[in-house]
């Protein structure tokens, strides 16, 4: 490449985070939140409404009591466990709603629009992943939990998951924090928040006791909606809502709580949330104090009852409503940024209308400031506006400011006024304000957004560019890739396929394999043809692309991880395997370390030192501590994180892997990695450096490949580990270098396996095709809630965001790294072991021309293979295709944003997509497409 | 892949299959896709609502179907018409010779032939390759079964019929070596639209169609005729081209 391309390419990658940073600024806009804590304001009409002082607060305690996951049907349907709470429905008691809560599903926004009343942007599903940041705290904001604290005297306790111990540095009297490590922890996180339950209920000095139970989330993550631990969790949440129930009837001190039980989200069939579908957004809420029979006489007070949608359970109601309700009822001011309305059939607990209207006008007036500094040039005084347009199509500004006017006309007409006609008048601003300020539509920076996605077409052109000279060689590869681009570009704008994205990569694999099969078979017919190499591959990606089952439409459909083939009993299997894949590892390891000890030990003069038995015994008794470190960490992990995995094994062994800690052995095998890896780094340098003539093998790639497998072994799943003895058997087929296999093939037996001859295009080629693949395969999805959390403290004893990220990342994308890594050995062929073939040596006879010719062939192509490593200019053109799918993707993927951010599923689908997208195109293409291989490389060239 | 013209060099010396030159041929070649689609577009709704036993049923009138086009349209294998002489470009056509003596005998040996390999050994390989593609191998087996058996004879008894059993030609037609002609081109339309049947599948529309395997069927069905006419007209006597 000359240089000018070089120069394209590298600008080309610089734009790419620009691009995304400038596209998320745009779609993920900072809201401005007000500071400072609200204070009550005057509301004007205070004469007419002869208000002399702000209403009665209804309560004087408040309960808070959250049940991650608590889906609606857990508490209200018939299966549920939850007796007790259905009966205060049917007594009256307990007034029952369903909570929407808006996408992202999971804990942190959640509780932000709990506590605030707003709507959290999109942003905090990465904040909610980097806990400590303490931008993302809610210490400055104004919450209910601000406003309690500020009273006089004010106190708040709290126990349970300590996502509110981060949110809200500092604001409790007495806390202990849980925080949800092990997915398999169903009791533990439970019983830490329940043991200070009857104390508490003893201390009078509190004024708001918050509560948090992990348990049923974790139950559902591991078992799903339907598991059978549900139900008797169920029951003994039941029971503590009895126990604080009854405390809050018998106790003097207690008379007047609030006891809120809610769920901060749902979960889906599967279990798992983050989306936007019926289960995951429909929480459970449910307010119960003996006081509130007095409003409660009207209504119906049937339970269990049937839903009338999925999941829609009585009324549905927003999650944000509980900070204001909260704030009517408990007497303190709205807070600032809230956008929930005031629950109506609290207002009947006043029984002054003029009351209930200035409950009301303070709601409204707090949600006008916001709403006039979204639309600061409509006017929402509370002066009659003669000239105001209100019939017609009004856009969504215009409406709300008519409907401000009709509160004003309300409240300013005669006092005798129907006091019910100024609350419709209220509530009708109130609820379009809420529709209004929370879709999505309001908040895009639309010339951002085009910006960003321009500056992302603007790097693709610049690749485009620098592949210039390569466009004009035609090839049934090129063509492939070139359509394999342009339909992923056009599937990222239909969300079936952004959910079931893998089923795209599959099938362009699946091609991809039976065309190498074709292409091969017209040069040389394949004796056996089922066990050609492409037929070999093709199968085994068949069996990976099994292994779990992703996506939305078929979630929790059979696959071979979840199978009863690896449950229970039969965990012993997945433990073979998993014992075979790091045995595999670690002969090759050894491998490379008595390269090392045959390097060190020789005599420099002689060169090439070639390995012993004895040195490939002292290597594997050297490598050996770390293979068994490893797997014992895995299966110690694994015992605590998926006990249902472990289950065949013997129970001693299990009583002593309980006993390990998992910190300390992390540590020792990443210490032991990075040791090795240092060692054969040194003795290959030797090597390199003695080295006479000729370059070497890239022998030391290998071992830096073989290296970052282990790994990536210790950052996945014990059930997906067997996956890469699965790869490595793909690599053996793809490779056209026999010593990166384990199988030894002798030369005469190569025919029998036979090898696909790939140009660098199709190894190009292959490698996108099996990064894509291998990340679905190793069970991620486009959805937030398939990201796995599980690894990624291996090691880390405290909170280091750069460190857990990175970890989050390898252990999210360890297939694709594989197969990143993997693709620039089968470039470079590293690792071929060379024959030297002097050209003048050989014999000139009839009979032996042939053999000439097979061996001039190798030669030229080992030479080639050779200038290939030592040289840039191949790895610039693996880098150089890669780069422009990754900038053709961004651009679809903004694109699809940018035009579809009106669609319904714009949160559900197309921005997880985007997260998802800077991921792919900033951590894997950045870091490790072109940072990783390129170390990959020059060290290959050695 | 591109096509290319047949000058290149290539190991396969083999010219493209001309139909049988008498008019009902011609004109038969043309009625049996519309045949073949109204037939499958007939009992289309019954696919849907029952596949294993409508896909069994109409595999039957399928396999009759293809028999009378090879029988009436193609020269059967080893028959002389198979060897085409070069014509100059706009030199008439000389009359088909003897037509009439390779008779019915000559056509209902490989016709039949065509028949049973398609069914024992065409459906079992297709069975396979469905599988290796991605059909589900836990359940649906029917269902897989007799898909890769309707794909089998749309695209492997026009070949057998005119190709006989040579391993070597073989060779060629998986290699996509032979120039491509009407034949060829449904081969290559069914297996190219069967496996473009799965697009629709993972699609939200929850209509009962995009169940397993009926998209399949419909690709393939569509490729079958649509590989025909382009091999037959547009395509014909180019050759498939990798690098």
């Amino acid at each position: 490449m000359a240089r000018l391309q070089v120069s394209l390419l590298a600008l080309a990658n610089l734009l790419i985070p620009v691009a995304i940073l400038v596209f998320a600024t745009g779609f993920f806009p900072y809201k401005p939140f007000m500071p400072g804590l609200a204070t009550y304001e005057d509301l004007g009409w205070e004469g007419k409404m002869a208000w002399t002082k702000e209403p009665d607060p209804k309560f004087d305690k408040l309960v808070f009591m959250v049940v991650d996951a608590l889906r609606s049907d857990f508490v209200f349907s018939k299966e549920s466990g939850m007796a007790f709470v259905q009966s205060l429905i049917r007594s009256g008691s307990a007034i029952p709603f369903t909570a929407h809560a808006t996408s992202p599903t999971i804990t942190m926004p959640r509780v932000k629009a709990i506590t605030t009343g707003s709507i959290p942007s999109f942003l905090d599903v990465i904040l909610n992943f980097a806990e400590s940041d303490t931008t993302s705290t809610l210490a400055t904001q104004d919450t209910w939990l601000a406003q309690l604290k500020a009273r006089e005297g004010g106190k708040l306790v709290m126990y349970g998951d300590d996502t509110w111990l981060k949110l809200f540095p500092g604001f409790f009297e007495r806390a202990d924090g849980t925080s949800s490590f092990f997915v398999s922890d169903f009791t533990e996180v439970d019983n830490n928040v329940t043991r200070h339950v009857p104390d508490e209920l003893l201390n009078s000095d509190w004024d708001a006791m918050i509560m948090h139970y992990l348990g049923l989330d974790h139950i559902g993550h591991k078992t799903g909606p339907k598991g059978p631990n549900m139900v008797p969790k169920q029951k003994e949440m039941d029971g503590i809502v009895r126990q604080i129930y009854e405390a809050i009837e018998n106790e003097e001190h207690l008379l007047n709580t609030l006891f809120v039980l809610c769920g901060d989200h749902g979960m889906n069939d599967g279990g798992n949330h983050g989306g936007s579908t019926p289960g995951e957004t429909s929480p459970a809420l449910v307010f119960m104090s003996p006081k509130i029979k007095k409003i409660t006489e009207a209504m119906e007070r049937k339970s269990p009852i049937e839903p009338k949608a999925n999941f829609e359970y009585y009324r549905i109601i927003e999650q944000s409503d509980i900070a204001p309700t909260l704030a009517g009822l408990m007497g303190y001011p709205v807070p600032k940024n809230n956008l929930g309305v005031f629950i109506e059939e609290f207002l009947d607990l006043w029984d002054d209308a003029a009351d209930r209207v200035r409950l009301l006008l303070h709601n409204a007036r707090q949600i006008k400031k916001i709403v006039e500094a979204t639309f600061p040039n409509l006017s929402f005084s509370d002066e009659f506006v003669e000239d105001m347009h209100c019939e017609g199509s009004l856009n969504s500004g215009q409406e709300l400011a008519c409907k401000w006017q009709d509160i004003v006309r309300a409240m300013s007409s005669v006092a005798s006024l129907h006091p019910q006609i100024r609350v419709e008048y209220i509530y009708n601003f109130c609820r379009t304000a809420q529709n209004v300020m929370s879709s999505t539509a309001s908040n895009y920076n639309v010339s951002r957004l085009v910006l960003g996605t321009s500056l992302a077409f603007l790097s693709f052109a610049f690749t485009l560019a620098s592949l210039y000279r390569r466009l004009r060689d035609v090839s049934a590869s090129g063509i492939f890739y070139t359509l394999t681009l342009v339909l992923y570009c056009i599937l990222m704008f239909a969300s079936s396929y952004v959910e079931e994205e893998h089923n795209f990569w599959y099938w362009a694999t699946s091609l991809w394999f039976f065309y190498l099969f074709i292409s091969d078979s017209r040069e040389q017919w394949f004796k056996n043809f089922i066990f050609h190499p492409a037929i070999m591959l093709l199968f085994l990606h068949r069996i990976a692309r099994r292994w779990n089952q992703t996506g939305q439409k078929y979630a929790g459909a059979d696959d071979i991880a979840h199978s009863i083939i690896f449950l229970g009993r039969n965990s012993i299997v997945l433990w073979s395997l998993v014992g075979a894949t790091y045995m595999d590892i670690v002969l090759r390891l050894a491998q490379h370390v008595a390269r090392s000890l045959a390097t060190f030990i020789s005599d420099q003069s002689v060169g090439e030192a070639e390995s012993t038995e004895g040195h490939r015994f002292m290597a594997t008794i050297a490598i050996l501590p770390l293979g068994i470190t490893a797997f014992v960490f895995k299966m110690a992990f694994t015992a605590r994180d998926a006990p249902e995995l472990v289950l065949g094994l013997n129970e001693e062994l299990l009583a002593w892997l309980d006993s390990t800690a998992l910190v300390e052995m992390a540590r020792m095998v990443f210490g032991g990695i990075a040791l090795t890896a240092s060692w054969i780094a040194s003795a290959e340098w030797k090597r390199a450096v003695n080295k006479k003539k000729g370059r070497g093998n890239g022998d030391f790639a290998i071992a830096l490949f073989d290296l970052a497998i282990l790994f990536l072994m210790t950052q996945t799943k014990a059930q997906n580990i067997p996956l890469y003895l699965l790869f490595r058997v793909q690599l053996f087929f793809l490779s056209k270098s026999r010593s990166l296999s384990t199988i030894s093939i002798r030369d005469s037996n190569v025919q029998l396996v036979g090898y696909l001859n790939l140009t660098p295009l199709a190894i190009t080629l292959t490698t996108l095709l099996l990064t894509q693949s291998a990340f679905f395969i190793l069970g991620n999805s486009n959805a937030i809630s398939s990201i796995d959390l599980s690894n990624s403290y291996n090691g880390v004893s405290g909170f280091n965001i750069t460190v857990v990220g990175t970890l989050v990342f390898l252990s999210n994308w360890a297939g694709p790294v594989y197969w990143s890594l993997a693709g620039i050995t089968l470039l470079g062929s590293h690792g071929k072991t060379q024959r030297y073939i002097d050209e003048g040596e050989l014999d000139n006879r009839d009979w032996i021309k042939k053999e000439r010719e097979h061996l001039d062939r190798l030669v030229r192509q080992e030479k080639r293979e050779g200038e290939m490593r030592s040289g840039w200019a191949g790895w610039e053109e693996h880098v150089a295709l890669l780069t422009l799918f990754v900038g053709a993707s961004l651009v679809s993927v903004m694109t699809a944003c940018t035009v579809l951010r009106q669609h319904l599923f714009v949160w559900s689908v197309f921005s997880p997509k985007f997260l998802y997208g800077m991921a792919w195109s900033v951590a894997w293409h950045f870091g490790i497409t072109v940072g990783l291989g390129a170390l990959w490389w020059w060290v290959g060239g050695w | 892949m591109a096509a290319a013209n047949p000058a290149e060099k290539s190991k396969s010396q083999a010219t493209p299959i001309d139909l049988l030159n008498y008019d009902t041929a011609k004109l038969y070649t043309h009625v049996h896709p519309i045949l073949l689609l109204s037939l499958y577009f007939y009992s289309f709704r019954s696919i849907v609502a029952d596949p294993i036993s409508t896909l069994s049923r109409t595999l039957l009138p399928l396999g009759v179907l293809q028999i009378a086009y090879v029988a009436i349209c193609l020269p059967p294998t080893g028959s002389k018409d198979v060897v085409v002489e070069k014509r100059k470009p706009g030199e008439k056509k000389k009359a088909a010779p003897g037509k009439l003596e390779s008779g019915i005998n000559g056509k209902i040996i490989p016709a039949f032939l065509s028949l049973i390999l398609s069914t024992l050994a065409a459906t079992p390989l297709l069975f396979g390759i469905l599988i290796l593609f991605g059909a589900p191998i836990t359940t649906h087996i029917f269902e897989t079964g007799l898909c890769g058996a309707h794909i089998a004879f749309l695209s492997t008894i026009p070949l057998v019929y005119v190709h006989g059993v040579d391993g070597e030609k073989w060779k060629e037609i998986v290699g996509l070596l032979l120039p491509i002609d009407e034949v060829y081109g449904c081969m290559i339309g069914t297996m190219f639209g069967a496996w473009m049947g799965a697009v629709p599948i993972p699609l939200d529309w929850d209509r009962e169609w995009q169940k397993w395997p009926i998209t399949i069927v419909t690709g393939a069905y569509i490729g079958f005729a649509v590989g025909k006419l382009l091999g037959g007209t547009l395509l014909k006597g180019k050759r498939i081209k990798f690098e």
